[in-house]
């Protein structure tokens, strides 16, 4: 799952551009599954048969984009102008390497000399639409040959192992959980399931609620990246969670209040087969599950997640241990709902 | 190796302020083939010395500084690293950003930021102040204890790229651009006859003050020096009145700590050999080496030429190779004329 995941960080997918991502899982899962869809959105929706048919329609989810950036201006001089795609803290994106395009154009945030900031100045980040992009263009024109309006643009790119078994990369919020939907897929399975690879989720669970309608699903398990905030100054009540204290389930997030009877199952699940979990100490951030638990008649959902530091930058932290364990703690919820 | 090849190959190479052997090194066998002698001093600055063969002649010095502004360990907290500066760092650019953090092997680090979640939106307005900043190194409190000792000095991860053809991106631009250029101007030089003795001092610790510059100025004891550093080039985020453009080549330092007769030898050795430079004029200290080197012992005759560069001491530091070669050309042929009538 490790390799998997290295994979599918480096690829490019901010929200509404998702092709490079949904075109790796595509052959990925190609020849383990019973039905592939790409819908109008360019949801990925595979089906696949398990030991036994089950009245229970379940379906599992996770979404394959990114936050990242679009162009929406070339200046006389040749510098971008941007706005984001999805939730992004501007105070990190200062100083950054962006990618954009197919042809993956290089270029740099600038910001001015340090030798021109006030004391005043330090204590503000620039606004979003005072930032540029420079991609080493002498003009508008040399500009307007590599790049477009409407291209999107993504961070750094390099996917590192450091530390204790950590690992370094961009979005590993969600293709931590693209990478443990593979891993199932390629699995047999106890009964027959439903998986999405979604879009749009990062701009308001877009994608996930088309999908949703298309299947009305009875049951639903959300695999995510999840937010941690488990820094030496943080006071306990707002870590949210921790690394390397396992999976996170969550109870409720902004979006969602999750199925009780799922969140027990699992957690008990858990705890019966040694696997290591947490549950969310703050309610905070929102999933996909949002829109699948009021989707149509609604479904019962629940979320496994991975708990991420400094999620939607170019360098989010997760700890291997904890997710390596996500594709087996949803195998165990699928053998149990299958026995229903 | 190209001047592009050479500045990119610098760049690669970690020296906070204090911590430059590695530069050292390289710069060391870089020179090597076109200079007689390399010697250091007590401060670890390189100096370099070609001989023109010629009694009594006059000393002429290059001055670029092979340091880099970085950060060094002062603290640990459950495994992650507290951290002062080394040299000026905007604090807004840390978060979410990546270091090489200097043990033996160096090991990857990530400056931590909060999530949004955890904040109010006035918060989100706010930059964080370095003080409150840590280095995550992905190891437990005993493992990061036994691994990084305090005193540890670390830098931004990555070098030099290019962007687009000729323009180059990345850390540490900063002054080993000039110092690249002063190896390609004694590359040039060792063909030729001159009238003067020739000296490179690559100096240490400027980022904290032109420091190295001080005793190495005084053990070269030169006649004339010429002090070689970047400079600001226009951005969008900042004033013209306070920048330069790029591209339009090398920029000859006028002001009070740049004595004027090397500056007008500059100037003429420009116009002379059609190489485009730009005049930066500056009320004070040239904010470069210049400012100690010109009032070593009973002085020197000093001049500043320097490099445009956008946004200085970041990780994404950013030139055209053209002004380069144009300061390359420019103290080459200065270099040539040289001799005691040149400079009066």
């Amino acid at each position: 799952m490790l390799d998997t995941l290295k994979t599918l960080c480096y690829l490019s997918g901010a929200s509404g551009y998702e092709d490079e991502v949904r075109d790796y899982i595509l052959e990925r899962v190609m020849p383990y599954s019973d039905g592939i869809i790409t819908d109008a959105m360019g949801n990925l929706i595979v089906t696949k048969k398990g030991k036994k048919q089950s009245d229970n329609k379940i379906l599992i989810c996770a979404h394959m984009d990114e936050v990242g950036i679009i162009i929406t201006g070339i200046d006389d001089d040749g510098y971008l102008r941007f706005d984001f795609l999805g939730g992004i803290d501007r105070r990190v994106i200062i100083g950054k390497h962006i990618y954009i395009g197919k042809d993956r154009i290089h270029g740099v945030i600038g910001i001015k000399a340090y030798h021109h900031v006030s004391k005043e100045e330090e204590k503000s980040v620039p606004k979003r639409e005072d930032m540029y992009i420079d991609i080493g263009a002498k003009s508008k024109d040399e500009a307007k040959e590599l790049v477009s309006l409407g291209d999107a643009g993504v961070f750094e790119d390099s996917v590192l192992e450091f530390g204790n078994g950590f690992l370094k990369a961009k979005a590993i919020d969600d293709r931590v959980g693209c990478a443990a939907m593979i891993k199932l897929i390629e699995s047999e399975l106890p009964c027959d399931c439903t998986f999405a690879f979604t879009v749009q989720e990062e701009i308001g669970t877009r994608g996930a609620r088309i999908v949703s309608s298309r299947l009305n699903p009875d049951t639903a398990i959300v695999l995510e990246g999840t937010t941690a905030a488990d820094l030496p100054d943080v006071p306990e009540g707002k870590r949210i969670c921790n690394l390397g204290d396992g999976l996170v389930i969550p109870f409720m997030d902004k979006g969602t209040v999750y199925s009780r009877e799922l969140y027990k199952t699992l957690t008990e699940l858990a705890d019966k087969n040694g696997i290591k979990w947490q549950t969310k100490t703050m309610i905070a951030g929102g999933t996909d599950a949002s829109v699948i638990q009021r989707g149509g008649t609604g479904a019962d959902t629940i979320a496994i997640a991975a708990p991420v530091r400094n999620i939607h930058s170019p360098a989010s932290i997760a700890k291997i241990s904890d997710f390596e364990a996500m594709p087996h703690l949803a195998m165990l919820l699928l053998e149990e709902l299958s026995e229903k | 190796m190209l001047l592009k090849e050479m500045i990119i190959d610098l760049c690669g190479l970690p020296a906070p302020s204090g911590f430059e052997e590695k530069v050292f090194d390289r710069v060391k066998e870089l020179l090597s083939p076109f200079v007689d002698e390399i010697t250091t001093d007590a401060m670890g600055n390189l100096i370099a010395l070609k001989k023109c063969g010629k009694p009594n002649a006059k000393k002429l010095m290059f001055d670029a500084h092979m340091d880099e502004i970085g950060m060094i360990v002062t603290g640990i907290e459950k495994g992650f690293l507290r951290f002062s500066n080394i040299g000026g760092i905007d604090p807004r650019m840390l978060p979410a950003r990546e270091i090489k953090v200097l043990t033996d092997p160096p090991i990857l680090g990530v400056i931590d930021t909060l999530p949004p979640h955890a904040l109010s939106d006035e918060d989100m307005d706010k930059s964080i102040d370095a003080k409150k900043l840590f280095i995550d190194v992905g190891l437990s409190e005993d493992e990061a204890k036994k691994r990084v000792p305090l005193g540890t000095p670390a830098v931004f991860t990555g070098g030099a790229e290019e962007l687009t053809d000729n323009v180059v991106c990345g850390k540490s631009l900063d002054d080993r651009s000039c110092v690249a250029i002063i190896i390609k101007v004694m590359e040039y030089l060792s063909a030729k006859d001159l009238n003067v003795d020739v000296y490179c001092l690559i100096s240490t610790q400027e980022e904290l003050g032109t420091r190295g510059a001080i005793t190495g100025t005084y053990g070269i004891n030169p006649d004339y020096a010429i002090a070689l550093d970047v400079t600001f080039a226009s951005t969008p985020d900042s004033k013209k009145s306070e920048t330069l453009e790029m591209r339009k080549g090398a920029a000859i330092g006028i002001g009070p700590n740049m004595n004027r007769s090397i500056a007008n030898a500059l100037i003429s050795t420009a116009e002379e050999k059609e190489i485009p430079y730009q005049l930066e004029v500056m009320g004070g200290s040239s904010g470069t080496d210049g400012w100690v080197i010109q009032v070593c012992r009973e002085g020197v005759i000093t001049g500043v030429v320097s490099l445009p560069i956008k946004y200085m001491h970041s990780p994404v530091e950013t030139m055209d190779i053209c002004d380069a070669e144009a300061i390359v050309r420019l103290l080459t042929e200065f270099t040539v004329k040289l001799d005691k009538d040149f400079i009066s």
